[in-house]
């Protein structure tokens, strides 16, 4: 028997439906087989993975505080990839809007002022376009492939952060090691609740997302980028700028990933060290593809991607289960649902036998 | 530390029926008058390295207590957004006793353990102490100017190779150690330095290695939490010094020895004070002395006198005749930073920014 692959000539509504709950189906079964043939209950597993992380109060503070990023930077990669602008680097952007926010927050001369958190949020959102911009000129200019761009100025990035916390910006209470001092009262974002990390940072989220919401769903210019996505020929001949559609796209997804960093420093971390993205930027992309480039999408992609975490440490300290099966857990989870997606826009037909 | 109000207790209680409730689903039966102990590793646990040390000592816990102890180990926590909430769900599931085992769970230590006044707190490579966060730390430079004593009388072209992590002061202490050990045998030996700016990254490592090969050195450190130096240097007929675990069987018949961490007697006596209601929090700073530096067997291609020595210097270390950062010393510049008849203070050590006279290579 042979099998076609061929693209639909509509996005299917029902497979649009289906395909979660194919993927849902697989990862149960699979995993179920996974789990017996290590000698885990497959229930009890599946329970303390998506279930007892939620639980609590501060589980649900932790879901919340580690989605928040994932989101807002989905959301921004989202614009740029409906227009075939390839942000691979929204790491690199988090890092510099990290470092922008908390240089603000330490030597801004207006330490008392309840201007403080405000000029970190605009430093961060600067910082995150400006290290986007640099692959956006390129583009525009020297037609540079972003792809690499991006990526390449990530590492750029990190070693800048690492420059900083290991010499100029280093804790002179420290005892040397690679930090910060620690942000000032005035320079961090209130909690909701003294026993729990989810702070207000939140609500940039849900305004970033109601924002790519109406861009993408609404805005004529949304429309224009995402024609410059599918057909770039047609989108050429009915006249829409590419070159805008380079600079938007990456100057977006640059400043919500400047913004989450900024929320991050200002946030649970408080201070910068070497290390302060648990790579958001590059799991925002999973999250991207997830939502399927739709900001309502996303936020359940990223409230996914953030219980996987949240679960692949419960299992470990409930059930005593190596992490490295948890990251096999999760690789399976995003593989079918990304592969069911797959199916939205192909359908695999049967060819007849032929007779030869 | 703020005073408990009634909503906090409810607040807590909840939270930790709660988890404790959910605890008891896969069968885990709690047991009043039972030890919880958690610990959070930094990597998965491997036959050799930092963590592997580490879960000695829980092994150790285990041993002893049995069935009296409740165990908990959660690894792979290295930033610390992510340490603070494993912290605080330990915490919250009512865990007696709990160890952070990197620099980088520091920070989210110190914003939870005030939450949980109750909790016994253990911090290795900590800085700061709170009244329920102690803090433990290995005098590594110890091990490395033994080492570097052997180094000292095996390296023929006077010039050994270090690769360290990071440029902090645990490293830098250390590599100016083995330079020292090495100068106290043969006074214009050098030390060519490298940092990887990380502790795992087996390549970059490779790298270095080689490059401090290719410069000459015959004798390779490397503190990292990999085999990697060890390894390359074998292969390339140098000889090698391992740290944290013995890494005899990568060095190719080359491992002179290895510095390693022991710190079993540190778990151990934590885990008993806690169980005892006897556990208060103490800042420890451990070497040769106290069994928390270990040299492994010496390799036995190795000159008698050079084992001697070696042996004859950790004796006189542990004895406190012998300081690896005695006078006269002077820094990278040939400025003198300690007079004859002095030693850095500790304060001076646990901070060093600054090369010893005779490394070559620069800090960050």
């Amino acid at each position: 028997m042979l099998f076609k692959i061929e693209p639909r000539a509509e996005p299917s509504r029902q497979m649009s439906i289906a395909a979660p709950l194919i993927a849902t189906g697989l990862t149960i079964v699979v995993s179920s087989l996974f789990f017996l043939s290590l000698g885990y209950n497959p229930l009890v597993t599946l329970y303390t993975f998506f279930i007892e992380p939620l639980t609590t109060m501060n589980g649900i503070s932790e879901w919340l505080l580690k989605a928040s990023p994932l989101i807002l930077i989905a959301c921004g990669l989202a614009i740029g990839f409906r227009a075939n602008v390839w942000n691979i680097g929204a790491e690199g952007q988090l890092i510099m809007g990290a470092i922008a926010a908390t240089g603000v927050g330490l030597f801004a001369p207006w330490q008392d002022s309840p201007l403080l958190l405000p000029s970190m949020v605009i430093a961060g959102m600067l910082a995150g376009m400006a290290w986007a911009a640099v692959p956006a000129f390129l583009k525009d200019r020297m037609n540079t492939n972003e792809i690499l761009v991006t990526l390449m100025l990530t590492y750029v990035a990190t070693l800048i952060l690492s420059y900083l916390v290991h010499g100029p910006w280093r804790d002179p209470d420290g005892y040397n090691f690679p930090q910060t001092a620690l942000l000032p009262y005035n320079g961090m974002f209130e909690v909701f609740d003294y026993s729990y990390r989810l702070n207000t940072s939140i609500f940039f989220t849900v305004v970033v997302v109601a924002i790519t919401w109406l861009f993408t769903e609404r805005s004529f210019l949304g429309y224009k980028m995402s024609v410059g996505g599918v057909a770039p020929a047609a989108a050429r001949f009915a006249g829409f700028n590419a070159s805008a559609s380079i600079w938007i796209g990456l100057l977006a997804s640059g400043a919500a990933a400047g913004l989450a960093g900024m929320m991050e420093a200002a946030g649970p971390l408080g201070q910068l060290s070497p290390q302060i993205s648990p790579g958001y930027g590059f799991a925002a992309i999973i999250v991207a593809f997830v939502g399927r480039l739709n900001a309502l999408g996303i936020v359940l992609g990223g409230l996914l991607l953030s219980l996987l975490y949240l679960g692949g440490e419960t299992v470990q300290m409930s059930l005593g289960l190596p992490s490295s099966i948890a990251l096999i857990f999760q690789g399976m989870l995003l593989f079918f649902l990304l592969a069911s997606n797959f199916l939205i826009n192909f359908r695999i037909r049967k060819l007849a036998m032929r007779t030869a | 530390m703020k005073r408990a109000t009634r909503r906090d207790i409810l607040k807590y209680g909840a939270a930790t029926g709660l988890a404790a409730g959910l605890a008891n689903l896969p069968g885990a039966a709690r047991a009043e008058g039972k030890l919880k102990v958690g610990a959070v590793y930094v990597s998965p646990v491997s036959e050799i390295g930092w963590t592997k040390q580490h879960s000695l000592g829980i092994e150790a816990i285990r041993a002893e207590f049995g069935d009296d102890a409740e165990i908990t180990v959660i690894d792979s926590i290295f930033r610390p957004q992510d340490a603070e909430r494993v912290f605080r769900q330990l915490a919250g599931a009512g865990n007696d006793l709990i160890f952070g085992t990197s620099f980088s769970h520091g920070t989210p230590m110190q914003k939870v353990a005030p939450r949980f006044p109750k909790t016994a707190f253990e911090h290795c490579s900590g800085i700061k102490h709170l009244k329920n966060l102690g803090t433990f730390e290995a005098k590594y430079f110890e091990g490395t100017y033994v080492a570097g004593v052997a180094a000292g009388h095996v390296s023929k072209s006077a010039k050994i190779g270090f690769i360290g992590g990071f440029p902090i002061p645990d490293i830098v202490g250390p590599a100016n150690a083995l330079l020292r050990g090495a100068q106290s045998v043969n006074p214009d030996i050098t030390c060519n330095v490298i940092f990887l700016n990380s502790w795992f990254d087996p390549g970059k490592e490779k790298e270095a290695a080689k490059t401090l090969i290719a410069q000459g050195c015959d004798v390779i450190c490397s503190m990292t939490d990999t085999a990697t130096g060890v390894q390359v240097a074998g292969e390339n007929d140098a000889w090698s010094i391992g740290y944290a675990s013995d890494m005899a069987p990568f060095g190719n018949g080359k491992h002179l020895t290895a510095f390693t961490l022991n710190w079993v007697p540190v778990y151990l006596q934590a885990a008993r004070d806690t169980a005892n209601g006897t556990w208060t929090s103490n800042e420890r700073w451990l070497g040769l002395a106290d069994d928390v530096i270990q040299m492994s067997p010496y390799n036995d291609d190795l000159p008698p006198e050079a084992t001697a020595a070696a042996e004859k210097a950790r004796a006189e270390i542990i004895a406190g005749t012998l300081h690896p950062f005695g006078g006269e010393l002077k820094d990278q510049s040939g400025a003198l930073r300690v007079e004859t008849g002095q030693s850095l203070s500790d304060g001076g050590i646990r901070s060093i920014d600054w090369f010893v006279e005779g490394m070559i290579g620069k800090l960050g």
